[in-house]
């Protein structure tokens, strides 16, 4: 610690800080324009400047640091000059736009001119600045009101590490500009512009700032769950916030966070209950709806699927309704085909119920290890988390993937391995950290039961043999290993394409291997990490909403039929009412199985809040709503829970999801109804973490070969991440929708150029898109993203698969 | 020399527009060249710290205006509010001045601005307004003259100006340090090589064994001390190999052109880098068997570790460049070859050998005596079947003789003795390799000189030394040692290594020398800054023009020569342009004052990378200096000041 005076009054803190940071921490106000917290300084505004006694020249507070002794003093005529004149030279040319600037009531130049009583303009000078640059997705750059604060393109580059925006030209001429080829469409820039320099095109001239109500609540696009604030006003969702310094997420936002939730007030929206009399659907009312379903239910025969998109209260109620109130165990969620895998896996060795708890500890961790998993799409705030690891505490990163992902390029050993060999690359680098001597014996001797199994498996592992099979050069095997081997801590971050892969048991098993002998179980900082799960997928699994767990996420002694098993029953007659509550099964592998065998269906009852192929397909709609307008909790994949808070008022006649489940209850089991306080007691219980388990086993880890070439590789797009996007304007504006991505090479190979029609034939027959052509996709392989509807992978891929072997030709 | 007309540099005002004056630019220590290149006389010097006017002529008022312009519009960075809008309002308000709308308030806004533009971020348009302010102040009847409507804009004059640094001037290769140490600043490390690449292509190299001259001409030293500017660089260098990263340079279409560079040291593979990327078919042959010349050879890999070499080496391959080892010019191919084949030749052969002790016995070919420090580097870098006995004695007190010191610890000799004949405050290698030595437990006898080598059957056993006191300042300003009559003594020991110096082994010149002119160093003779010889299309840098001298002098020769060869490929002439022109008229004025008053407060204490510490270190070529955290290295960045600075003549 240091001790300094400001303005007399004697200041302690640690050594390192700024002037600034003294001054905030003792409740000393100085004016800044340009500071932002989460960024380097950038010193640009001139208004933080103080005297230090001893300095001639006034110094910048936000870049100075504090030392032993100094004198500083925050206000004085001259300092009050040199700000009140930097403010003149900020409105040089500034147009007087005010009226119609989206940043009106929020702008911090109108602050810091009206704090500094600026109400004159007595410089000059030719006007140079450069046109409004409109022709962006999403985001309008309005040369003439920036400050060059340099806030947005550091939030850019230190941040989201997307490095998309940069100061262009000399002087005065001097914009923000930007490289569309690399720009996320995070909006991040947008909400740290001080003015109304970086706008959101949505939100333009939508509304007034100060005519907003912000309500607190979760982002529910991915499980990492960040925190946000709904801007409403007469139940409209204007835009989507979040606050820096507080937030779980430090303010940071992704693209779905921004400008994704548009859905909402999507045309799709159902807002009526439907109900199908031959081939048509018609509104009726929601006694009739329900009474319909109640009827159907109560029929037997039954099973039901839910979606990411429930509640926990909601998760909760719906295996309730159906295990209690229907005495029915045949109920699934989509997490059966990805984050379950882990789940169940990690349970049973680590005695885990997902990942490790807090994404925070990422960031702390000395190495990172990125492995099946493009966190850009998958999470992006791991994305972000794991760059602060690395760009500002000198952590190591590691990158495995079939593909180059965004990461790679921050990556101390990027490792692009052939699909589905990332489990031959995890053992491998395994087995070198034990050879090398870079685990800790010590720890695992104490806590793993079966290290003797351990051991063995590892020792199976042929290096060369490996990194043949990966396609992986062994000196950057061992690179991965020392570095993992040696980091005093690490996280290890995997994804889609390690727990969705067909050969996924010993895939992950590597990667639990690996987790044991790199120390990622280890210590306070880093962890295990699954990601890429949908938004409540891990609450799904605590509130025990598969056929074999109960809630509290224990593995039930009885299970019912899983959606594997479900579809069979449907295609054989013994399921014959179905129930789907924010899923969509035509988006699910074997899509064209699902929608014969939906077909079969005597009663298909969907609960959803966006109209799609699959409600048109259903016997009774039920709308429910989305995130905005509800309220309860969800859990993020690092065991968060957090609070979704009703905003606006439900869509139509759309009504909560809880109230549907509740009401549906109401009409086949009353007995079963449980109270409010007894519903959120039983979320309460079931989200407790578990005991930590005395002793950890090592998996199996059976590594299959890699598939051969061609392959085709599904996974997430950050632009339709969840279903969702399939209804929102802002996704088609930076991608207009499917397609199937190649590298240049074969696209030339097949007489393909961008945008032409390719085909992809599997087993299961083909799927035809517009070609992509990407230098991140490797020779060999084709990707495909999840989620859109008019290039459906699904459809060609078999059940539990997210990889196959194929043919791929021009269309 | 010229006579100076007004000078107000160095805030020291000297005018004799009227009284006309005899100060000349030497009577007032101005080291400013007086003519430039051919086109003219200088006839005004604006810059950070003043006016020089040496044409009477010379409009200031419009020079005035002319400079806030470029300095506006071509270097101004825009990233802080008083450089980006002042700047912008003093152009345009001297432009209104210069095209007779101007008033008389306009000079007031001139002087507010001005006095706003010290709370600037950076140094560039906070002494941009110096000059200006002098002109306002001392050729305010001009001013006058224009705001009165009776003097007008004189026709189109020639105006050169220069953006430089006090480090970057005194760099020899001229990096533009302030560039790469904001793109650390800012976290930007691949922005950062492409900053140092631009002057510098072996960046692993000059982050490691820089004598780095830059940080004596650091303005952070005069707050607190200096930034740690090579280190740095190589963090910056190290980041993209580090991350596997391709170097994302691009050669420029083929020219068509065929160059040869002799040598494949620092001058020859920076010459061969810029000349690649000007799409030239460059090919470099070396009489070794690997690339570096006397860097991979003759500094040790726990400094320079040699993979590390390579890779830069290989980078500069990778754009076309043709490496061929184990050729000899002189030996296996004579320049009249190589100039009969190629378009243009370049001679980067370096300094390789050792210049003679002048004593007794040293020609006797005893056993156990070195033909010279940078021969035993050689034989150890190149594994050759050497053996290091257990007593060594190096003379010199030079880098190659801390090198040979510390190598012989290294294989495996137990007293490793340097003899020096000035004290350890005179000796011209890097204290911090002194040091570094003496922690490995390296013997120091200063003060002492050899006279005679002291042999039996043949074989050195001993070194006959004479003390030596420090007498007067010599030309080089140190005090030169006089031996101490009668105080002869010999020191025991099995070999010694002499490590004096090295002079450029020019013997391939032989008599078909096509006129390539000698000092008496038997150094080669370039012309003009252009490093062409007096044969036209044959160029020359680094230790064989120089003497043997540093890595990033001759990355400086390199850089240069190429930018004259591509000149004279192209054009069939090599002259120096406006940027070079400009960068020597600066080098030679000088952009750093060491009596500087920053007017800052500073504290803050040098960062400096991690080492492996003590004697163990000296049983391996482990690299001894450890990469700099990247953090640490943004926190060092921070203290740089920026001391950007424009320069500008009036061409008379």
């Amino acid at each position: 610690m240091i001790t300094l005076k400001i303005n007399g009054q004697t200041v302690q803190i640690e050594k390192g800080a700024t002037i600034l940071a003294a001054a905030e921490k003792s409740g000393i106000r100085i004016p800044t324009l340009c500071y932002l917290k989460k960024v380097s300084p950038t010193g640009a505004c001139r208004i933080c400047v103080v005297d230090v006694q001893g300095a001639e020249k006034p110094m910048a507070s936000c870049h100075t640091p504090a030392e032993e002794g100094m004198e500083v003093t925050t206000e004085s005529p001259r300092l009050s000059k040199i700000r009140k004149q930097v403010i003149e030279l900020l409105l040089v040319n500034h147009p007087l736009d005010c009226p119609v600037c989206d940043a009106a009531g929020e702008c911090e130049l109108q602050n810091i001119c009206y704090e500094h009583d600026v109400t004159t303009q007595p410089f000059v000078a030719e006007d140079v600045n450069a046109d409004a640059i409109t022709g962006w997705p999403l985001i309008e750059q309005v040369p003439n009101r920036c400050v060059m604060c340099e806030k947005c393109v550091k939030v850019c580059h230190e941040v989201v590490g997307a490095d998309a925006l940069c100061v262009n030209l000399k002087g005065d001429r001097a914009f923000i500009d930007k490289d569309l080829t690399k720009c996320e469409f995070c909006g991040n820039c947008v909400q740290v512009c001080p003015t109304g320099t970086m706008i959101s095109k949505p939100f333009k001239f939508q509304a007034r700032g100060w005519e907003l109500s912000k309500v607190a609540s979760t982002c529910t696009s991915c499980g990492s769950q960040c925190q946000i604030d709904l801007h409403v006003k007469n139940n409209r969702l204007f835009r989507v916030t979040s606050q820096d310094g507080v937030t779980i997420n430090d303010g940071n936002l992704c693209f779905n966070g921004f400008f994704g939730s548009d859905y909402v007030h999507s045309s799709l929206r159902l807002t009526a209950p439907l109900l199908k009399s031959g081939n048509t659907q018609r509104s009726v009312d929601w006694d009739e709806a329900l009474s319909a379903a109640a009827t159907a239910l109560q029929g037997g025969k039954v099973a039901a699927i839910a979606g990411n998109r429930l509640t926990n209260e909601e998760a909760f109620l719906f295996q309730h309704l159906f295990r209690q109130g229907l005495g029915c165990n045949d109920l699934d969620s989509e997490a059966r085909f990805g984050l379950q895998r882990a789940y169940d896996l990690l349970q049973h060795h680590f005695g885990m119920q997902g990942g490790t708890a807090g994404l925070g500890r990422i960031a702390a961790a000395a190495a990172v290890l990125v492995i099946g998993a493009d966190p850009t799409a998958e999470a992006p705030a791991v994305d972000w988390l794991s760059q602060k690891a690395c760009r500002k505490h000198d952590g190591k990163m590691v990158v495995v993937n079939a593909r180059t992902i965004k990461l790679s390029q921050y990556a101390n050993v990027p490792m692009t391995c052939r699909p589905g060999s990332e489990g031959i690359v995890a053992g491998a680098i395994a087995r070198l950290i034990l050879d090398q001597g870079l685990a800790d014996a010590g720890w695992l001797g104490a806590n793993v039961a079966n290290l003797d199994e351990l051991r063995t498996a590892l020792a199976a592992v042929d290096i060369d043999q490996a990194a043949a099979a990966c396609g992986v050069s062994r000196a950057l095997l061992e690179e991965a290993a020392d570095l993992l081997g040696r980091a005093p801590s690490v996280a290890i971050v995997f994804g889609g394409d390690i727990y969705r892969e067909s050969q996924f048991a010993g895939t992950l098993g590597a990667v639990l291997n690996l987790a044991l002998v790199s120390g990622a179980l280890q210590g306070e900082a880093g962890g295990l990490y699954p990601i890429g799960a949908g938004a409540n997928s891990q609450g799904l699994l605590k509130m025990g909403v598969a056929s074999d767990l109960l809630p509290g996420g224990q593995p039930a002694p009885t299970k019912g039929r899983d959606l594997q098993e479900i579809l069979s029953a449907i295609e054989s007659g013994e399921v014959r009412t179905l129930f789907v509550a924010g899923a969509n099964p035509l988006a699910f592998p074997e899509s064209r199985r699902w929608q014969k065998a939906l077909e079969k269906l005597e009663t298909l009852i969907v609960q959803d809040c966006l109209a799609s192929d699959f409600t048109d397909m259903a016997s009774i709609v039920l709308p429910g709503v989305t995130f905005v307008e509800k309220s309860g909790s969800v859990t993020s994949s690092a065991h968060r829970i957090s609070p979704l808070a009703a905003a606006i008022a439900t869509c139509g006649d759309a009504r909560p999801d809880l109230q549907i489940l509740g009401d549906l209850l109401a009409r086949v089991a009353p007995s079963a109804l449980l109270s409010a306080a007894q519903l959120s007691a039983e979320v309460e219980r079931c989200s407790a973490l578990p005991a930590p388990v005395g002793t950890l086993r090592a998996a199996a880890m059976p590594l299959a070969e890699p598939l051969p070439s061609p392959v085709l590789l599904a996974g997430k797009d950050l632009y339709y991440a969840a279903a969702t996007n399939s209804a929102s304007a802002a996704s088609h504006e930076v991608v207009p929708g499917g397609y199937i991505a190649l590298n240049p090479v074969d696209a030339a190979g097949l007489g393909v150029k961008a945008g032409e029609k390719v085909k992809v034939t599997s087993s299961l027959g083909a799927l035809e898109g517009p070609a992509q052509l990407a230098a991140t996709v490797p020779a060999g392989l084709c990707f495909v993203p999840y989620n859109c509807a008019d290039v459906n992978v699904q459809a060609i891929l078999p059940f539990g698969s997210n990889a196959e072997t194929v043919a791929i030709s021009k269309a | 020399m010229s006579q100076v007309v007004f000078s107000s540099w160095g805030r020291k005002v000297v005018d004799h527009r009227v009284s006309g004056g005899d100060a000349d630019l030497a009577s007032l220590k101005l080291k400013l060249t007086d003519s430039y290149l051919e086109q003219g006389k200088v006839g005004a010097f604006f810059g950070w710290d003043g006016i020089i006017v040496l044409d009477r002529a010379t409009d200031v008022v419009a020079m005035a205006a002319e400079y806030m312009t470029r300095v506006q519009e071509k270097y101004c960075c825009a990233k802080c509010t008083p450089g980006k809008r002042g700047t912008r309002i003093l152009q345009d308000t001297l432009t209104r001045i210069v095209s007779g709308q101007g008033q008389e308030s306009d000079l007031d806004t001139i002087e507010e601005v001005a006095d706003l533009l010290q709370s600037c971020k950076c140094t560039l348009c906070m002494t941009s307004v110096i000059p200006v302010l002098d002109t306002v102040k001392h050729y305010r009847s001009d001013y006058l003259a224009y705001l009165r409507g009776e003097r007008s804009l004189p026709a189109t004059k020639v105006y050169k100006e220069k953006l430089t640094a006090p480090c970057m001037d005194r760099c020899p290769a001229h990096i533009d340090i302030p560039a790469y140490i904001e793109e650390i600043k800012s976290y930007r490390f691949d922005d950062s090589l492409g900053a140092i690449r631009r002057n510098m292509p072996i960046p692993a190299v000059c982050g490691r064994v820089c004598p780095h001259p830059c940080e004596k001409a650091c303005r952070r030293a005069l707050v607190d001390e200096p930034v740690n500017i090579m280190v740095l660089k190589r963090v910056a260098a190290d980041h993209e190999w580090m991350h596997h990263k391709q170097p994302p340079m691009v050669p420029k279409a083929a020219t068509g052109k065929k160059v040869i560079v002799v040598g494949a040291g620092p001058a020859g593979l920076t010459c061969a880098f810029y000349l690649a990327l000007e799409g030239h078919k460059v090919k470099i042959i070396d009489m070794l068997g690997e690339p570096g010349g006397t860097v991979a050879v003759g500094i040790p890999d726990y400094r320079m570790p040699r993979h590390l070499l390579r890779r830069d080496a290989e980078i500069i391959a990778d754009l076309g460049v043709e490496i061929e080892y184990g050729v000899k010019l002189g030996r296996d191919v004579s320049l009249k070859e190589l100039k009969e084949q190629y378009d243009a030749v370049f001679l980067g052969t370096g300094a390789f050998k050792s210049k003679p002790m002048g004593v007794e016995g040293e020609d006797a070919g005893y056993e156990g005596f070195s033909a010279g420090g940078i021969h035993y580097l050689r034989a150890v870098a190149l594994g050759e079947p050497i053996v290091t006995p257990k007593r060594v004695i190096v003379v010199g007190g030079g880098n190659t003789a801390i090198d040979c010191v510390r190598v012989a610890l290294r294989e495996g000799c137990e007293d490793s003795i340097l003899v020096y004949r000035r004290t350890r405050k005179e000796m011209p290698a890097e204290p911090y390799e002194v040091d570094d030595a003496e922690e490995e437990n390296v013997q120091f006898e200063f003060l002492r000189n050899p006279t005679r080598l002291i042999a039996e059957n043949n074989k050195v056993v001993g070194v006959e030394v004479v003390v030596m006191a420090l007498g007067e300042p010599d030309a080089s300003g140190r005090r030169s040692p006089k031996p101490v009559p009668g105080s002869e003594y010999v020191i025991p020991c099995d070999l010694v290594i002499p490590a004096i110096g090295q002079d450029p082994d020019l013997d391939y010149l032989g008599p078909e020398d096509f006129g390539i002119k000698m000092t008496k160093w038997s150094s080669i003779v370039t012309k003009g800054g252009t490093m062409m010889t007096d044969c036209a299309g044959v160029f020359a840098g680094g230790d064989c023009e120089y003497g043997a001298m540093t890595v990033v002098v001759a990355v400086g020769h390199g850089r240069r020569a190429a930018r004259a060869m591509h000149r004279y490929l192209t054009e069939g002439k090599a002259y120096l342009d406006d940027e070079d022109a400009m960068e020597d008229i600066v080098n030679n004025f000088g952009a750093f004052d060491p009596n500087e008053n920053v007017g800052i407060i500073g504290h803050l204490h040098r960062e400096h990378q991690p080492k492996i510490s003590g004697a163990e270190r000296a049983k391996s070529y482990v690299e001894t200096e450890l990469a700099m955290p990247e953090s640490q290295a943004v926190r060092e960045a921070e203290r740089c000041l920026r001391c950007y600075r424009v320069g500008m003549v009036a061409v008379a």
